[in-house]
C-alpha cells in the first residue's frame, strides 16, 4: 500500500505520453488529477491508521521472491505526503486550465508526475543512497519544468538552476560516501548506531557541513539561495507553486531534518543546532530584505520563500519538541500560502501578461476571487491572526524564547513585521487603487484556476482556525519523530 | 601509488580541457579520456565492476552518443563564452585546489575506514538482492530524463 505513493505515478508518468497521444489535453488531464487525488485520499485516510501503532516498515516481494525494497513510514514522513498530496492535487486542477496555453499536457503530467514521485520515495527511503537517488528524480523532473516553456529566460533559469543543484549533489554524494567509508553502511538506523560507536567528531562534522551545503543548496538557504530568484518566477506558474511550496523543503527541509535528527542525533543547543539556527536566522533576514526591494511579482514571492524556509528551518534547529513543531507547523501553511500565491500570480500573468507589479493597479475590480485569496495567502504568511502563518510563527517564537534565545525571537518578530510590510506592497500595488486603463478588459482566472486557489485559500483559512487539531494529528506525530532522535530510527524502525 | 597520483591528475587535467576546450568534438574527447583513467582508477583500486561500467557506458557509449549529437547538430562548432569565464575559471580551479588539499590533509588521518561491512557480497549479490530499491530510483531518473528531452525537444503545437 505504501508503496502506491511512489509506483503510482512513476507508472501513470510513463504511459502518459502514449496517453497524450490519444487525446491530447482530456485524458492526461483526468488521469493526472485522479492520481493526485488518489494519492491525497490514501495519504490521509489509510495513513493514519497505518501508523497508529508506531512507525511501519514495509518490505516488497515479487512472486512470493522478498524483494530488497523497503520503505519505512512514521509521523514525519506521513506528514509529508499529506502536504505533498494536498499541494499537487491544488496544482493539477489549477493545471487544467493554465497548462492549455503550453501545449504538450501529456509531457508536462508525466514530469509532475514524475517529480511527485520523487519526493514521494525520498520521504518513505530508509537509507542515504536512496535518498540520493530520489532527490535526483525529483531534481531532474524540476530542471525540465522549469525550462518547459523553452523561451530564453526559463532555459537560462533552469540552466543555472541545474548547475547549482549538481554542485548540491555532489556535496551530497561525497559526504554519503564518507559516511558509508566511516561506517560501512548505508541505511539511516546502521549510520546512527555505528557513529555512536565512533570517536571522528571532525569526520562527522565534516559531512555534516557538506550536507548543509548540499540541503542548504536544495532547501536556498541564504548563502546558497542564488538560484531561486531565477528559476522559480521563470517556470510556469504550477510548477513555480511545487516549487516553492514543496521541492525546497521536501529536498532541502525534510532531507537535511531526517538526517541531522535520526541519523547525527541533533541535540537542542549543540553545534548541529547552532549551525542551523544561525543559517535559518541569516535567510530570514537577508531575504527578506532583498523581497522588498522586488517590482517582479513571481520574484518577490520566491524572495519571501527563501525567507520562510528560514522561519522552518530555525524552528526544526532550535532542537525542542516546540520549535520542531512550530517548523513543521510553519512548513505545512507556507507550502499551501505560497502554493497558493504564486498560482495567482500566475492567474495575473495569463490575464495581463506582465508580472511586473508597477505596471499593476487596480486589479481587484477586474479579478476578485484572485485578489481576495491572493489577500489571504499574503497574510497568512506575514503571520496576521487567526491565520495559520501566525500560529506556526508564534510556536517558532515561543520555542526560541522558552530556549534562551531572546535575540533570534526578536529578529523573528521583526522579519516578520518587514514580511507584512512587503507583502502589503504587493497588494496594494497589484489589487488596489485606481484600475489602470490597460487591464479594463481583463478577466478573472477560468473555473479550474479559480477553483484551485478558492480551495487553497480554504485550506489557509482552515489551518489557522483548526490549528490545534492539525497540531494534535500530524504535527505532533511528526515532530515526535524527530524529537526522538536517533531512538525512532534505532529502535521504532528496526529494520532500518 | 605514484601511478594512482598520475591517474588523479590526468583526471583533473582532462577534465579541465572538457571545460576549456572550445571545439564541442575536442571536449567531448577529453571527457572520454578522464573516464577512461577512471576507469583504470578503478580497476588498480580493486573495483573492477565499476571500471567495466565507466569506461563502457562514460567513456564509450556516452561519448559516441556525444559525438552523433554533434555531428547531426553542428552549424558554427565552436562555442562563444566571455573571457571573464576563461579567468575565473582557472582562478576558482586553483582556490578549490588549495582548499581540497588543506581540508583533506588534516581530515583523511581521522578518519577511520572500515574494512567492509554488512552490505558487502558479489556484485550480482549487491545489485539484485541487496540495493534493487537503487535500480528502482536509477530507473526513476532514467524516465525523468527521457521526459525531458521529450519536452525540452518537443515542436510548438499550433495553438501554442
Amino acid at each position: 500500500m505504501i508503496f502506491l505513493f511512489i509506483g503510482l505515478p512513476l507508472v501513470v508518468a510513463a504511459f502518459m505520453p502514449l496517453i497524450g497521444k490519444v487525446s491530447k489535453k482530456v485524458a492526461p488531464d483526468v488521469l493526472a488529477n485522479a492520481v493526485f487525488l488518489f494519492l491525497l485520499v490514501l495519504a490521509v485516510t489509510s495513513g493514519r491508521q497505518l501508523i497508529g501503532q508506531g512507525p511501519v516498515l514495509q518490505s516488497l516481494s515479487w512472486l512470493g521472491e522478498p524483494l530488497a525494497i523497503q520503505i519505512a513510514v512514521d509521523g514525519f514522513s506521513l506528514f509529508m505526503l499529506m502536504a505533498i498530496s494536498l499541494v499537487t492535487f491544488c496544482i493539477g486542477l489549477y493545471s487544467i486550465n493554465y497548462m492549455t496555453h503550453y501545449g504538450s499536457k501529456a509531457n508536462f503530467y508525466a514530469l509532475l508526475l514524475m517529480m511527485v514521485a520523487g519526493m514521494n520515495g525520498l520521504v518513505l527511503v530508509t537509507d542515504l543512497f536512496q535518498l540520493y537517488i530520489f532527490l535526483e528524480v525529483a531534481a531532474v523532473a524540476s530542471y525540465a519544468l522549469v525550462a518547459f516553456g523553452l523561451e530564453h529566460d526559463e532555459l537560462e533559469a533552469a540552466f543555472k538552476y541545474l548547475m547549482l543543484s549538481v554542485v548540491a549533489s555532489a556535496a551530497i554524494l561525497i559526504a554519503i560516501g564518507l559516511l558509508f567509508g566511516l561506517t560501512g553502511s548505508l541505511g539511516f538506523a546502521a549510520v546512527g548506531d555505528a557513529l555512536r560507536g565512533l570517536d571522528a567528531k571532525l569526520a562527522v562534522g565534516f559531512c555534516a557541513a557538506l550536507f548543509i551545503m548540499g540541503f542548504g543548496l536544495k532547501a536556498a538557504l541564504v548563502p546558497f539561495h542564488a538560484w531561486l530568484p531565477d528559476a522559480h518566477p521563470s517556470a510556469p506558474a504550477p510548477i513555480s507553486a511545487v516549487l516553492s511550496g514543496l521541492l525546497i523543503k521536501v529536498s532541502g527541509v525534510y532531507a537535511l531534518a531526517r538526517i541531522f535528527y535520526n541519523v547525527f542525533g541533533l541535540e537542542a543547543g549543540g553545534a548541529l543546532s547552532q549551525a542551523l539556527m544561525i543559517l535559518g536566522a541569516i535567510s530570514i533576514v537577508v531575504a527578506a530584505f532583498l523581497a522588498i526591494r522586488q517590482s517582479d511579482m513571481k520574484r518577490m514571492l520566491a524572495y519571501s520563500s527563501i525567507s520562510q524556509v528560514g522561519y522552518v528551518v530555525l524552528g526544526i534547529g532550535i532542537g525542542t519538541p516546540l520549535g520542531v513543531a512550530g517548523g513543521l507547523l510553519h512548513l505545512f501553511n507556507h507550502a499551501l500560502a505560497k502554493g497558493l500565491l504564486f498560482l495567482n500570480s500566475g492567474a495575473i500573468q495569463q490575464s495581463t501578461g506582465t508580472r511586473n507589479l508597477d505596471e499593476m493597479g487596480g486589479l481587484a475590480k477586474r479579478m476578485p476571487v484572485t485578489a481576495a485569496t491572493s489577500l489571504v495567502g499574503s497574510l497568512s504568511i506575514a503571520g496576521v491572526p487567526p491565520l495559520g502563518g501566525f500560529w506556526s510563527k508564534l510556536l517558532i517564537i515561543m520555542a526560541l524564547v522558552q530556549a534562551g534565545h531572546g535575540v533570534l525571537a526578536v529578529v523573528a518578530v521583526l522579519a516578520s513585521v518587514v514580511t507584512l510590510w512587503y507583502y502589503l506592497i504587493m497588494q496594494r500595488k497589484a489589487f488596489f487603487g485606481k484600475l489602470n486603463e490597460k487591464w479594463a478588459a481583463v478577466k478573472e482566472a477560468p473555473f479550474w484556476m479559480s477553483a484551485a486557489t478558492v480551495l487553497l485559500a480554504l485550506l489557509v483559512i482552515g489551518s489557522g482556525i483548526f490549528f490545534a487539531a492539525i497540531i494534535k494529528s500530524w504535527i505532533q506525530p511528526a515532530s515526535e519523530s524527530l524529537a526522538k532522535g536517533l531512538q525512532t530510527a534505532l529502535h521504532g524502525l528496526g529494520g532500518f | 601509488m605514484t601511478g594512482h597520483i598520475a591517474l588523479l591528475c590526468g583526471i583533473v587535467l582532462f577534465s579541465i580541457l572538457a571545460v576549456l576546450a572550445k571545439d564541442l568534438i575536442k571536449a567531448a574527447i577529453s571527457l572520454a579520456v578522464a573516464s577512461l583513467l577512471l576507469g583504470i582508477l578503478f580497476f588498480l583500486m580493486g573495483a573492477p565492476y565499476a571500471g567495466v561500467f565507466e569506461i563502457s557506458v562514460v567513456a564509450g557509449l556516452i561519448t559516441v552518443l556525444f559525438m552523433l549529437t554533434i555531428a547531426l547538430t553542428k552549424t558554427g562548432g565552436d562555442v562563444r563564452e566571455s573571457k571573464a569565464v576563461r579567468i575565473a575559471f582557472p582562478v576558482f580551479f586553483i582556490a578549490f585546489i588549495v582548499i581540497d588539499i588543506l581540508v583533506m590533509a588534516s581530515l583523511l588521518p581521522k578518519i577511520h575506514v572500515l574494512a567492509g561491512g554488512t552490505e558487502t557480497g558479489t556484485f550480482g549479490d549487491v545489485l539484485w538482492k541487496q540495493r534493487t530499491f537503487d535500480l528502482v530510483g536509477q530507473l526513476a531518473v532514467i524516465l525523468a530524463g527521457v521526459f525531458a528531452v521529450l519536452a525540452l525537444f518537443r515542436k510548438r503545437d499550433k495553438d501554442e
